[in-house]
């Protein structure tokens, strides 16, 4: 895990090599945090994307919704969310998950205006998502299109954590047990009725806090245990 | 706001003191909340600085001793540590499961506090100010069909007061009486009020005596009569008059007279009100009677408590035509025994002395019998008559008392020395059976009767009970049985020692705590009142008893009381026994939380008594 982290570091200087100036650029130049230093005193970023589907290349990001952890709480003033207004008919199978209207996606704002503000809030953080293939890939694809370099960001996925919890317990998983509305309850969090890019953000925050506070009962929890190999 | 956030806005919007803030304030809310989850075990609160609100799981809160002091659950609010003079000694707690707390920092609460004024009582208040709003809400969510007793008595009354001067004759008052024609004149001296006449004060003190129509219309007048303000409800005008036996009642507004009501205006004005019931008491010519008329109680009670008249004022109301039957039943014995061969007075003990009585109240009774007394000659009499009444009583819903407690038990019915023996045994060497007793017998009150027998054991009792410290400490140690909860937990009521109830008693829990606490406090200062209420106002201002604590205790009084009775009116209107035990999913979030204020206040009036009163040094 040592040297995957170090080869973020390296990830990072070579997209920052290849970025062209702009928000991307900014946001790369920023160093990654130590991965000695305590989840319970850095700040986290819980982020979640709604998308049209669930390939980089074909589908793109309909809202983003973020939310920022400081001090091992999360703070609802940071909060953020945004439609993103696309080029194309949202497809009415991911419709009925994510509730995203055509009408609401036109008034949204496109993703190049989007994407500096979640760049400005990430610099310098680790990103904590559940299940990060999708968040990863899909802002990295947009990266590529607009900056010509990935996106690369240290990552916090409560889905893995949540598996290695299930491996060290000798669980087996059975298939939905991973799932964030499924793991929440096993920490005694409440359930949302809404399911949007800034509630599930919310949800895999909180989610976080429980698993950290587990894991480490009130005591330092070294950032690096909780880093993604992805 | 973030749409996104709607469900934490929500989720607060419906939790007092929150519900006091307006949309605006409500909308900006979720982005000054902070969330933090603590694993069952970790330590509460994790940061100093906050008001923390329970999303999920469970908190409990110990004082400095590690006494359970109360228990968070879903939605219940800790301020504690935003208070500026933290006067709580309970400020330590942990996780009992693991839980998300929702944080707004104190400088928020603050904010929130200088922009709206409801918002800020609920944490600047005393415990005094919120249970007397407490008491005011409570009163004020009258159901408008029924609430005829909410109308003050200054709307019934149709004419000015006729009025006649201060030392005209009899015969021309009389004519002025007639030529309004009223039943009553009211009597004015350099135009204040003096007297009152009535129809009846013609018929009685004048007519049947053959005093001289030319004589003062003075002679006849009922001097310094009562009057009523023109704001009183007529519900209070009701009690006035039924306890007092007053027909004809001057209002004045002001201190201005302005006319006069009658019983029978009130009695038009509702016709199943309780002086309509006592006027059909009165009336009433055999037992069979009495049982119809007291089929009408529950209706009564159920009307009342939906009116919003007061607990203490239904509890007098009840009381009253009690204590009517009562009179009419020894009324019919007598005609049926003949005449009693000594003098007797009947008593009441319990809540219908205390004037607390509820409409399924048990019956608790005792003859005092003058000290001519020839157990051999007499007791034949005064059996059959205490059978009668008692049975009577019975079958018209005062059941008989499970204790036997009951003029119908010979030790209960005897004369004026050997009830003063009974006295002075049970306070000069007080034990479980007198304690047993107490809540009966030291709540003591003639009904009907030869009432001057009662003076001088009311006084001996008074005198003992004050003088007897170890009498005292018993009587508190024994009133220690019953104490409140220390408030609810989820669909439970939190009990010391941290075991939960399914239901709240409220009559074991809430009301008995506070007359116990009335009735020794008045033994101990040697005051004749039995009423709860008017105890506490005897006692308030010495040094057993603050002016504040009397106030407080009145008003968690009412506060529980009005609760059972409304309780009760419910399950009369479904048909159902009425009971004290309250589920509390029935109860609001608001009377929970003015519940809880109600028990604290008595919990700490039990710890200063005890200490006051050596019960603690028992063993």
């Amino acid at each position: 895990m040592f040297t995957r982290f170090l080869g973020k570091e390296y990830q990072r200087k070579k997209a920052l090599a290849q970025a062209a100036p702009g928000p991307l650029a900014e946001y790369l130049a920023t160093p990654f945090p130590d991965k000695n230093s305590d989840c319970r005193e850095i700040e986290i970023v819980a982020i979640d994307l709604e998308t049209t589907g669930l390939d980089p290349r074909k589908d793109v990001i309909l809202s983003i919704g973020l939310v920022h952890i400081e001090q091992f709480s999360v703070k609802l003033s940071t909060a953020w969310h945004s439609i993103v207004r696309i080029d194309r008919d949202i497809p009415g199978e991911s419709a009925v998950i994510h509730q995203i209207t055509d009408d609401q996606s036109a008034a949204g704002a496109p993703i190049e205006e989007l994407l500096p503000e979640v760049f400005a809030r990430m610099a310098g953080k680790p990103m904590l998502v559940h299940y990060s293939p999708i968040e990863q890939n899909f802002i990295s694809a947009a990266c590529q299109r607009l900056y010509g370099a990935p996106f690369v960001v240290p990552i916090i996925d409560t889905l893995e954590i949540g598996q290695r919890v299930f491996v060290r317990r000798n669980h087996t998983i059975q298939p939905g047990d991973l799932r964030l509305f499924n793991l929440r309850p096993r920490y005694n969090l409440p359930q949302y009725k809404a399911h949007n890019a800034l509630s599930d953000a919310l949800a895999t925050a909180e989610l976080f806090l429980a698993m950290a506070d587990n894991l480490y009962p009130g005591r330092p929890c070294r950032l690096g245990e909780f880093l993604s190999n992805r | 706001m973030e749409v996104e956030l709607v469900e934490i806005r929500q989720f607060l919007a419906q939790r007092n003191p929150f519900v006091y803030l307006d949309q605006e304030l409500l909308d900006e809310l979720p982005k000054d909340i902070e969330i933090r989850y603590l694993r069952r075990g970790g330590t509460f609160p994790p940061r100093e600085g906050f008001l923390y609100v329970v999303r999920s799981g469970a908190i409990t809160i110990f004082d400095k001793t590690g006494e359970l002091c109360e228990k968070l659950g879903e939605g219940d609010i800790y301020s504690v540590t935003c208070q500026l003079v933290n006067l709580s000694q309970c400020d330590r707690g942990e996780a009992a499961e693991d839980t998300l707390l929702y944080m707004l920092s104190c400088d928020r609460l603050k904010a929130l506090c200088r922009a709206s004024k409801a918002f800020s009582e609920h944490f600047s208040a005393s415990v005094k100010e919120r249970l007397r709003a407490a008491v005011n809400t409570t009163q004020e969510s009258s159901d408008p069909t029924v609430a005829a007793m909410m109308i003050e008595v200054g709307s019934l009354v149709r004419k000015e007061p006729v009025t006649v001067e201060s030392g005209m004759t009899i015969r021309e008052a009389a004519s002025v009486m007639s030529n309004k024609d009223v039943s009553s004149v009211l009597v004015l001296q350099d135009d204040k009020l003096v007297g009152l006449v009535t129809d009846r004060d013609l018929r009685k003190r004048c007519v049947a005596i053959g005093l001289n129509g030319s004589e003062p219309i003075d002679h006849i007048m009922t001097p310094e009569p009562k009057t009523i303000e023109a704001s009183t409800l007529t519900a209070q005008a009701l009690m006035t008059m039924t306890r007092q036996r007053f027909h004809h009642l001057p209002v004045t507004e002001h201190g201005r007279l302005i006319g006069m009501i009658t019983a029978t205006d009130l009695a038009n004005q509702q016709s199943a009100n309780s002086a309509y019931l006592a006027a059909d008491v009165r009336k009433a010519k055999t037992v069979a009677d009495l049982i119809e008329i007291s089929k009408r109680l529950p209706a009564l009670h159920m009307r009342l408590a939906t009116a919003s008249v007061t607990a203490r004022h239904i509890g007098e109301a009840v009381s009253c035509l009690t204590d009517s039957i009562t009179g009419r039943l020894l009324e019919m014995a007598e005609a049926e025994l003949g005449p009693a061969p000594v003098p007797y007075v009947w008593m009441a003990g319990g809540s219908q002395a205390r004037h607390e009585q509820s409409s399924h109240s048990d019956q608790d009774n005792a003859l005092l019998l003058s000290d001519d007394f020839v157990p051999a000659q007499h007791d034949g009499y005064f059996a059959a008559l205490a059978k009668f009444v008692s049975d009577a009583l019975n079958a018209c819903g005062f059941v008989y008392c499970p204790g036997d407690a009951m003029a119908t038990n010979p030790q209960w019915r005897q004369p004026l020395k050997v009830w003063q023996g009974y006295f002075s045994r049970w306070i000069e060497s007080p034990d479980p059976m007198s304690m047993m007793l107490s809540s009966i017998f030291f709540d003591l009150r003639p009904v009907i009767g030869a009432v001057e027998l009662f003076a001088p054991l009311q006084k001996m009792i008074l005198k003992k009970s004050q003088e007897n410290r170890i009498f005292l400490a018993y009587m508190m140690a024994n009133a220690m049985q019953h104490r409140p909860p220390l408030g609810f937990f989820r669909q439970f009521v939190l009990v010391r020692g941290g075991e939960h109830d399914d239901t709240l008693d409220l009559k074991h829990r809430g009301i008995v705590p506070i007359t116990d606490i009335a009735r020794v406090l008045a033994l101990s200062l040697g005051k004749e009142p039995v009423n709860t209420v008017e105890r506490l106002r005897a006692c308030a201002g010495t040094p057993a008893l603050s002016n504040d604590m009397a106030e407080n205790l009145e008003d968690a009084l009412e506060l529980i009381a009005s609760l059972r009775i409304r309780h009760q009116a419910d399950q009369i209107r479904r048909g159902m026994q009425a009971d004290n035990y309250v589920p509390p999913d029935q109860l609001s979030e608001l009377e929970r939380e003015h519940l809880k204020h109600a028990f604290k206040v008595i919990q700490t009036m039990q710890e200063t008594m005890v200490k006051r009163f050596g019960a603690d040094k028992l063993g």
